[in-house]
């Protein structure tokens, strides 16, 4: 069984944001709510100055906080190792939000869906047929995209990433490009000191 | 249907993908639609088949679908009721069928027509449907109410004409490996197809180690990922290539071989400018061999002499390299710096790194062709170029790229055409073509044929006194205020608007564009959205989008061509049209079906296939026009391309490199010279009385050192104002589409105006901070925050914060348009090629807070965070 896992290419990411907006059309994604975003800082005094993009996404961490805080079970950890909330038994009392040392967690306020992406409390036809998947007041996040995975696809963020700063396989696979990419470049994992061995990796 | 069985993400539901091209931008990615069996658009990808894009969007591609399903769309036909017009005042539309809206417009126009067709102004800027700009001409009118290649390009698609026969340039990335990147976001955040280039861009950085050096006032994408950023003074670009040039030369670091057989470097200049010829017309050289003078093509020469100075039928003369020589003795890495805040020792390495890596001598074979090998490239563009002296500011980044011979060579700096279906038509442009005494045909006019001198001038903006520009649009506002001073016996009444927004993007004073626009009669818009100018019309014809109608386009490639397929990916939404559609009925009410026709025909290449021509009686929808299309590209029909979407390929070596082997490149540039006194005798012939303060300067065949005029305003302007975008607002309006809003405003370069860290405490403004920032010509109101990323006298305006008043309320408002500081008359105009400055001088001065007017909830102040 794959685990899967993703690299961030810090030296090519150009910040665009192409993946949350991709990540947005795909995942149906109410205004304000971002499954994976690009956060940018200035580093250096001028002129000896640069800045730095950095993607975010859940980190489908190994040792999740998020799961392990969980009162009902809902957040859990597939086989594969993609961590997914179950709406179902989600009650959205918003532990797993706080506990993300990652802030990749959102509940979802019904007024998010309400408020419709223009704003204007009407929804259009695209809201209408993703919406459903959603259960307001339970907790959102990346998934992976684990029903393209499922179908042997890579996730909308990577395939539309412009300069292929996301790389996407399987981190038991010891050929996989993944794997070669954080062996070859000594790819960090984010705040590894919380513990929670992120199967997100970055190189630069 | 049982919901909970169903894939929760949207390109996994049951559904279809349909194959089609991206028009966020006016290039043509090609894109794959999901369709679900209830007919919903619901995800949108790159194609992978395509080689160009490789399969990825960019933002803006990946928030089509928002476009397609924004409730502020225009539904039906729209009626203006309210008679009063103004920014943000509500035109009260009302609906009306589509026979009664073109019945009107019809009637209006002919009416213009009647009188004089010059008193229509049309503003048509739909790239990817590039014949609709030949329409007027089917009306009669070349007054062209238009910004989109002045404010872009200026000087930058004229010289790309004169060195490359091309309509724009781009560093090769396949060889590259040092990339000069100046005022451009090539690779990075905008320009030539970015999604494609972006890819490449990071492949050759990563995977080649290329070096690249962004040379900018501000600390773009492009320079945060370089190796190096210059930070340099705004508007002295031409200086810092000018300082480079004196480098290679004076050091020796250029390409002798190249610049003595391809190109008219050693041709033999005379006092007046122009070429020394003898009485047959044919130039002469220097053989430093025999030590005589000779013709160009004789075969006895020995060594084409490329410096010294000579007597030659009776005149002094020297080589066209000597001269560019001359004028580098005063370019100097010291005198450069003073200009541009460039240290000397930069300027001076970067040239030589720039040398080393061009690797002179070198040679590649490709597809059994031995080419020379030059992988050293300086690119350019919108903000580098768009000054004053633009011409000469083009001609100083073209002149690095000559020095080191790597004008269109693998691996350095390579002409692009607009659309690959320029040959034959539009008056040949984009052809490779002999001109005279061994010389490439210069090809300035790129986008349409040269506009006939006239006086009176039958346009307002006077192109017809731009011989080798783009149309200067902004000059209308300059010559419709002082009509007397420019002959104007006639004032325009009407304009038509086809997705262009000329109230955003024209420089010059909002307030006097306005009182032009209420002095019109009529106006008419085809349009998708509301914006700033279309809230002015009398009458909106609503325009089908890009997920629901036909077209066949590749536009502004560089590394790749072949047509893109634009089809329905469903059925139109609302009442809309097709432009073709709409053009056809205007057309038909006024009785010039049959001239439209023809022009098309024209226009798009189909006398090439005699079979395609279009019959003048018979209205064509978008759909018959781009089978047509299909077919003269490949042969191939409508299905075909429906079936495979598109028929990109790399663009072939033999177009891309050298297609203008055996002859000789215009390393000086005579043909400006006869441009402007052809223009001064036909100014003189017509007692043209403006010809007495018509900028002749400006029409250089060498570029000089001279500064732009905007380093002479009043010092009380102690800073420079610019603007920028990037990938998420690049080429047109996104401001408004809720996704491109949630990511724009979150970042903090376009959540404030960007004031360099050291400079912002020297002038006590802390962030958050609301300033004036007022330049000689207008204010903007903003509020600012400090970078370390920004030169120490620029001021930094997002593109994002330049949308004023509009009826689209999803579009989030800066503090007044960037393009109110600019000047529009013809002191900062470029006489030679119609380019506007693009930068302004600007004093701040800090407001105690932020007038009520720009903190309404539409405010792009009133969201996000500083920097």
């Amino acid at each position: 069984m794959a685990k899967w896992g993703m690299v961030f290419d810090l030296r090519r990411c150009i910040g665009c944001n192409a993946c949350a907006v991709a990540c947005k059309q795909e995942n149906t994604l109410p205004n304000g709510m971002f499954f994976t975003k690009t956060l940018s800082e200035e580093v250096g005094v001028y002129p000896n100055v640069t800045r730095v993009y950095i993607p975010t996404i859940c980190n489908h961490c190994e040792d999740a906080p998020c799961e392990r805080v969980c009162p009902t079970g809902a957040t859990y950890t597939r086989e594969d190792g993609i961590v997914l909330v179950n709406h179902d038994l989600c009650i959205g009392c918003g532990t797993c939000v706080v506990a993300c040392p990652y802030d990749q967690r959102t509940r979802l306020e019904p007024e998010m869906l309400e408020r419709g992406l223009f704003n204007n409390g009407e929804l259009t036809p695209f809201e209408k047929q993703g919406n459903v998947r959603f259960t307001a007041g339970t907790v959102q996040k990346c998934t992976f995209c684990h029903e393209r995975v499922d179908a042997g696809l890579d996730p909308a963020c990577v395939v539309t990433c412009p300069t292929e700063a996301r790389i996407f396989g399987d981190l038991d696979d010891a050929n996989s490009k993944v794997r070669k990419l954080i062996h070859e470049h000594r790819g960090r994992q984010p705040l590894p000191e919380k513990n929670t061995n992120p199967r997100v990796f970055y190189i630069d | 249907m049982d919901l909970s069985t169903q894939p929760v993400q949207n390109s996994m539901k049951p559904g279809k993908w349909v194959n089609s091209t991206c028009k966020m931008c006016l290039h043509s990615c090609v894109t794959r639609i999901h369709i679900t069996d209830d007919g919903v658009v619901n995800k949108i990808e790159g194609q992978p088949t395509a080689p160009s894009n490789n399969g990825r969007l960019c933002p803006k591609g990946n928030a089509a679908i928002l476009r397609h399903y924004d409730p502020t769309r225009f539904k039906t036909p729209l009626r203006r009721t309210n008679p009063e017009k103004g920014p943000g005042i509500d035109p009260k539309w009302e609906p009306l069928s589509w026979d009664e809206a073109l019945d009107i417009v019809g009637r209006e126009l002919k009416r213009t027509r009647d009188e004089d067709p010059r008193k229509l102004l049309p503003a048509i800027n739909d790239f990817q449907k590039l014949f609709l700009w030949a329409w007027p001409a089917a009306f009669g009118s070349a007054n062209y109410f238009s910004s989109v290649g002045n404010f872009c390009g200026g000087g930058y698609h004229p010289m790309n004409g004169f060195v490359h026969s091309a309509f724009a340039a781009a560093n090769d990335v396949n060889y590259c490996n040092y990339w000069i990147n100046n005022g451009g976001g090539d690779g990075f955040s905008s320009h030539l197809h970015v999604t494609s280039a972006a890819n490449h861009m990071a492949k050759a950085r990563i995977e080649r180690n290329m070096r690249v050096v962004v040379v900018e006032p501000r600390l773009s994408i492009g320079g945060a990922k370089a190796n190096e950023w210059v930070p340099i003074r705004p508007a002295t670009d031409r200086q810092f290539a000018l300082g480079l040039c004196h480098v290679l030369v004076y050091e020796k670091l250029y390409d002798v071989k190249f610049l003595k057989k391809d190109t008219n470097a050693p041709y033999l200049v005379g006092p007046d400018g122009y070429f020394v010829r003898n009485a047959e017309g044919k130039i002469y050289i220097w053989d430093a061999g025999d030590g005589e003078a000779k013709l160009w093509d004789d075969p006895s020469i020995k060594d084409f002499a490329l410096e010294g100075t000579y007597q030659v039928e009776g005149k002094e003369c020297k080589p066209s390299f000597q001269k560019f020589k001359d004028i580098l003795r005063d370019c100097t890495p010291e005198q450069m710096s003073e200009v541009t805040t460039v240290p000397a020792d930069t300027i001076r390495r970067i040239a030589r790194e720039f040398a080393k890596a061009a690797q002179i001598g070198s040679f590649i074979e490709i597809e059994g062709r031995l080419l020379p090998l030059r992988p050293a490239g300086y690119n350019f563009y919108r903000g580098a170029q768009g000054h004053k002296y633009s011409a000469m500011t083009n001609q100083s980044f073209k002149l690095v790229n000559f020095l080191i011979g790597a004008i269109d060579t693998p691996g350095g700096h390579v002409g692009a055409t607009l659309d690959d279906q320029m040959q034959e038509i539009r008056g040949g442009c984009g052809m490779i073509n002999a001109g005279e005494n061994g010389m490439m045909k210069t090809m300035p006019h790129q986008l349409h044929p040269e506009v006939p001198f006239s006086y009176p001038p039958n346009e307002t903006h006077l192109m017809g006194y731009f011989p080798i520009g783009v149309d200067p649009g902004h000059l209308t506002q300059h010559t419709l205020e002082n009509p007397e001073k420019y002959g104007l016996n006639y004032k325009p009444d009407t304009m038509l608007l086809c997705h262009s927004n000329p109230v955003w993007n024209l420089s010059g004073n909002r307030e006097k564009w306005f009182e032009l626009l209420r002095s019109l009669r009529f106006i008419v818009a085809i349009d998708i959205l509301p914006n700033e100018s279309n809230e002015w019309a009398d009458i909106i014809l609503p325009a089908h989008d890009l997920l629901e109608s036909w077209n066949l386009t590749m536009i502004e490639p560089p590394h790749h061509e072949g047509m893109c397929l634009r089809q329905p990916a469903t059925e139109p939404l609302y009442d809309t049209k097709s432009e073709e559609d709409i053009f056809n009925e205007i057309s038909e009410r006024l009785g010039i079906l049959e001239i439209w026709n023809n022009i098309q025909n024209f226009v798009n290449g189909f006398p090439q296939k005699p079979e395609l021509l279009l019959d003048p009686k018979t209205k064509y929808g978008d759909k018959e026009i781009a089978e047509r299309k299909g077919k003269l590209w490949n042969g191939q029909d409508l299905n075909w391309y429906i079936e495979h979407g598109h028929a990109v390929t790399p663009r072939k070596p033999e177009k891309w490199y050298r297609p203008w082997e055996g002859m000789r490149l215009h390393f000086y540039i005579e043909d400006i010279l006869a441009a402007r006194d052809d223009l001064k005798k036909k100014m003189e012939d017509a007692n043209v009385a403006i010809r007495h303060e018509w900028e002749w300067y400006d029409y250089q065949p060498l570029p000089t050192p001279k500064l732009d005029p905007v380093h002479e305003e009043p010092q009380e302007f102690d800073m420079y104002a610019i603007t920028f975008k990037d990938i998420q607002i690049n080429f047109g309006e996104s401001i408004g589409n809720p996704w491109i809003n949630d990511i724009v405003f979150k970042d903090p370069v376009h959540t404030s105006v960007l004031l360099n860290t050291a400079t912002a405490k020297a002038k006590g403004l802390a962030d958050g901070d609301i300033v004036r920032i007022e330049s000689p010509y207008g204010s903007i109101i903003a509020r600012v925050s400090s970078s370390q990323g920004v030169h120490p006298e620029t001021v930094c305006v997002s593109n994002a914060l330049s949308r004023i008043a509009t009826q689209n309320s999803a579009v989030r408002l800066g503090g007044g348009n960037f393009n109110e500081l600019l000047p529009s008359n013809l002191r900062n105009t470029d006489a030679c090629s119609g380019q506007p400055e693009t930068v302004a001088k600007v004093k701040l001065t800090k407001l105690t807070t932020m007038p009520a007017e720009f903190m309404a909830s539409k405010s792009a102040y009133a969201h996000g965070r500083g920097h």
